[in-house]
């Protein structure tokens, strides 16, 4: 009941602060352009012409099979949405523990009959459910879009929205860190950008450090690239996977989760020891 | 003021600087025996430090105190004093730097210890985005109240407090008084065993502050205990049983409001009509005389020097119409309490005193 109750009071934050209609009027914009721009002649299974926002192309020839037209298709849109959900879903959820710990507002979560840690926990179990559904209804939409036009059903696309919410909810836990610790909703949202940003150069990161000076040096960028995010690795696994290519490593996905789980332990370890 | 019968722990006044070592035996005495299950609250050589960059802020320095449960309790001190934190720590908001407390006997700081407590805290700020019905369904949901209870018990709350018809507005839009009002609703959900309330009747009107105190007759009138914050003296005066005065961290004084507010052994004789007594007549015995006109006041030693007056006045042959004990304002005695205190501390580094009048307050 009690989670419940959080659940709830995270959604309906979300509503009156605009963020879920916000999320939901981008997604459903990329949707419709989605639905009027594109257009595929479809000749024995295979691209004849099409239309893309109102430019007719012709594929010479025998085109390519329309399957591998789709998973090509769907790949960019996967790499798209790995990127723009990811910002969207920060960008919506970093008010959420800086709101919480406002004085005034604080001291009538915490002094109620339940712990630190189930409170935090809960708001977390909230934000969660907000990004899966705008997620679901963000990919579900593109999924059903392409299909509908195609007759391609390509499932892969629709498991590629997991490794997404992976993604988010590691930098969700590194979110709830900030925001304990700072309680500043543009930290909030800035730090896990930065952070996002400095995660995608480190795939090289056996690279970049052959080409350092010093062995400390060296030493430091391998490290941070095993603790960090593996935010490069985990996006080309996506594309590939929806391609139908490859499988997506596990390591990376496991070390990202781990990223997380320890930020956002940390962050409940913060709050249970806070002053308010 | 209703009497009641004050639990004999923590009754015992500590006069004179909380902090000297007489003091903290008479502390260690009057607690040691404290059957912390038994009391409601115990608090006991509390100190809270702040950190203000590199200095440290003494916020609580060796609070001892007790309340019964039924009591209705106050702590009186000055902007500053440290009441709110020791609020905070009471309800496990903050940690204390040394010392305990304990609730119903237990930590505070544990979920559990907090069922069936309730707390208006100072300025505090319920989610703009709620309305005041959704604000109850939320806190009441949080503290494990069944949703049937609930659907009972929030319209019975806001007919209470004066909000009937005011619960769908969101809280964005309620006026200081409403909020406050709202607060007190959502501190009473669970049915609380103690309530603890922090300046509740800070920038409400007149009106608003006798709903607030009707409402916390009512409570009291439940057995439940109640521990106020507060800076207004004479809410505090009419509502509190006991009181004890926080001065710069430390209990400078503490007894019940009849107690401090009778100082030593002041009477008002009262004589009858067009009767006057020469007032060296009574002087010459020793016996301060404060004032006249009709009646006298008069500081004595003890009841025995009291009645050596009055034998002296009838062997004058007056007649005596009235012999009563004279009480202070509770605000006076604050002021003299702080007074005192500043005077000990050799400088005072405390500004003007803030103290409220309560205009408009009036019964
Ligand atoms: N969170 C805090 N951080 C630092 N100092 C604080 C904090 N809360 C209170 N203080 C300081 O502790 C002292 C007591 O404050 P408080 O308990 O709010 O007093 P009161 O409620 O009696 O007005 C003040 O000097 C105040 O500045
Ligand atoms: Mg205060």
């Amino acid at each position: 009941m009690k989670t419940w109750a959080l659940i709830v009071d995270t959604w309906r934050e979300a509503l009156a602060r605009y963020t879920l209609l916000g999320f939901l009027a981008v997604s459903s914009l990329f949707l419709l352009v989605l639905t009027f721009a594109l257009n595929l002649d479809i000749v024995d299974g295979a691209l004849a012409a099409g239309t893309l926002f109102g430019k007719a192309f012709e594929v010479p020839g025998k085109g390519p099979a329309i399957a591998t037209v789709v998973a090509t298709g769907q790949s960019v849109f996967a790499a798209m949405l790995y990127v723009l959900g990811v910002f969207l879903a920060v960008f919506a959820t970093g008010s959420q523990v800086p709101n919480l710990q406002h004085r005034g507002t604080v001291d009538l979560y915490v002094t109620r009959p339940i712990s630190r840690t189930h409170l935090l926990l809960g708001r977390f179990l909230g934000a969660v459910t907000l990004v899966t559904a705008n997620l679901l209804f963000l990919c579900g939409g593109v999924f059903v879009i392409i299909s509908a036009k195609t007759h391609v059903w390509n499932p892969r696309f629709l498991v590629a929205i997991a490794p997404i919410l992976l993604v988010f909810l590691s930098f969700l836990g590194f979110m709830y860190l900030i925001g304990v610790a700072t309680s500043s909703t543009p930290l909030s949202i800035m730090l896990p950008y930065a952070l996002y940003l400095l995660s995608v150069p480190l795939a090289a990161h056996d690279r970049i450090a052959a080409a350092m000076d010093s062995r400390l040096g060296a030493g430091a960028v391998q490290v941070l690239y095993w603790i960090l995010p593996k935010t490069a690795e985990i996006g080309r696994d996506l594309t590939g996977y929806v391609l139908g290519k490859t499988t997506p490593a596990a390591l990376p996905l496991a070390t990202t989760a781990a990223f997380g789980a320890v930020c956002l332990g940390a962050a409940v370890v913060a709050f249970n020891r806070k002053n308010f | 003021m209703v009497s009641r019968d004050v639990p004999a722990q923590g009754a015992g006044r500590s006069r004179g600087p909380a902090g000297s070592p007489e003091n903290k035996a008479i502390a260690a005495d009057v607690y040691a025996g404290v059957d912390t299950d038994a009391a409601a609250i115990a608090v006991s050589g509390l100190g809270k430090e702040y950190r203000h960059g590199r200095r440290r802020l003494r916020a609580l320095d060796g609070v001892n105190l007790a309340v019964g449960r039924g009591e209705v309790f106050g702590l009186l001190g000055a902007n500053g004093a440290g009441k709110t934190t020791l609020v905070k720590v009471l309800l496990g908001l903050a940690r204390p730097t040394s010392g305990e407390v304990r609730v119903r006997g237990r930590d505070p700081r544990r979920a559990a210890a907090r069922r069936r407590i309730g707390y208006l805290p100072e300025g505090h700020r319920f989610p703009g985005y709620l309305t005041g019905e959704a604000a109850l369904r939320l806190f009441g949901r949080l503290a494990g109240v069944a949703e049937g209870t609930l659907d009972q018990r929030i319209p019975e709350l806001l007919d209470l407090v004066g909000l009937a018809g005011r619960g769908g507005d969101r809280m964005g839009r309620y006026s200081k008084g409403m909020t406050q009002r709202l607060g007190l609703a959502g501190a009473l959900l669970d049915e609380p065993e103690i309530l603890f309330l922090d300046e509740p009747t800070d920038g409400v009107d007149p009106v608003g502050r006798r709903r607030i105190r009707d409402v916390l007759l009512a409570t009291r009138r439940r057995g439940t205990t109640i521990f106020i914050n507060s800076h207004l003296l004479s809410e505090v005066e009419r509502t509190c049983d006991r009181v004890a005065i926080l001065h710069q961290g430390r209990v400078v004084r503490e007894g019940t409001v009849a107690d401090l507010t009778t100082p030593a052994l002041r009477y008002r004789v009262r004589l009858g009509e067009g009767q006057s007594a020469a007032p060296e007549r009574l002087a010459g015995e020793g016996l301060a005389v404060v004032s006249g006109n009709g009646s006298l006041e008069v500081e004595v030693a003890d009841l025995a020097a009291l009645n050596r007056l009055v034998d002296r006045l009838r062997a004058d042959h007056l007649l005596i119409a009235e012999v009563s004990p004279l009480r202070a304002a509770l605000e006076d005695v604050f002021i003299e309490v702080l007074e005192g205190e500043a005077r000990a501390a050799g400088v005072s580094d405390h500004g003007p005193l803030t103290t409220d009048h309560d205009p408009g307050g009036g019964r």
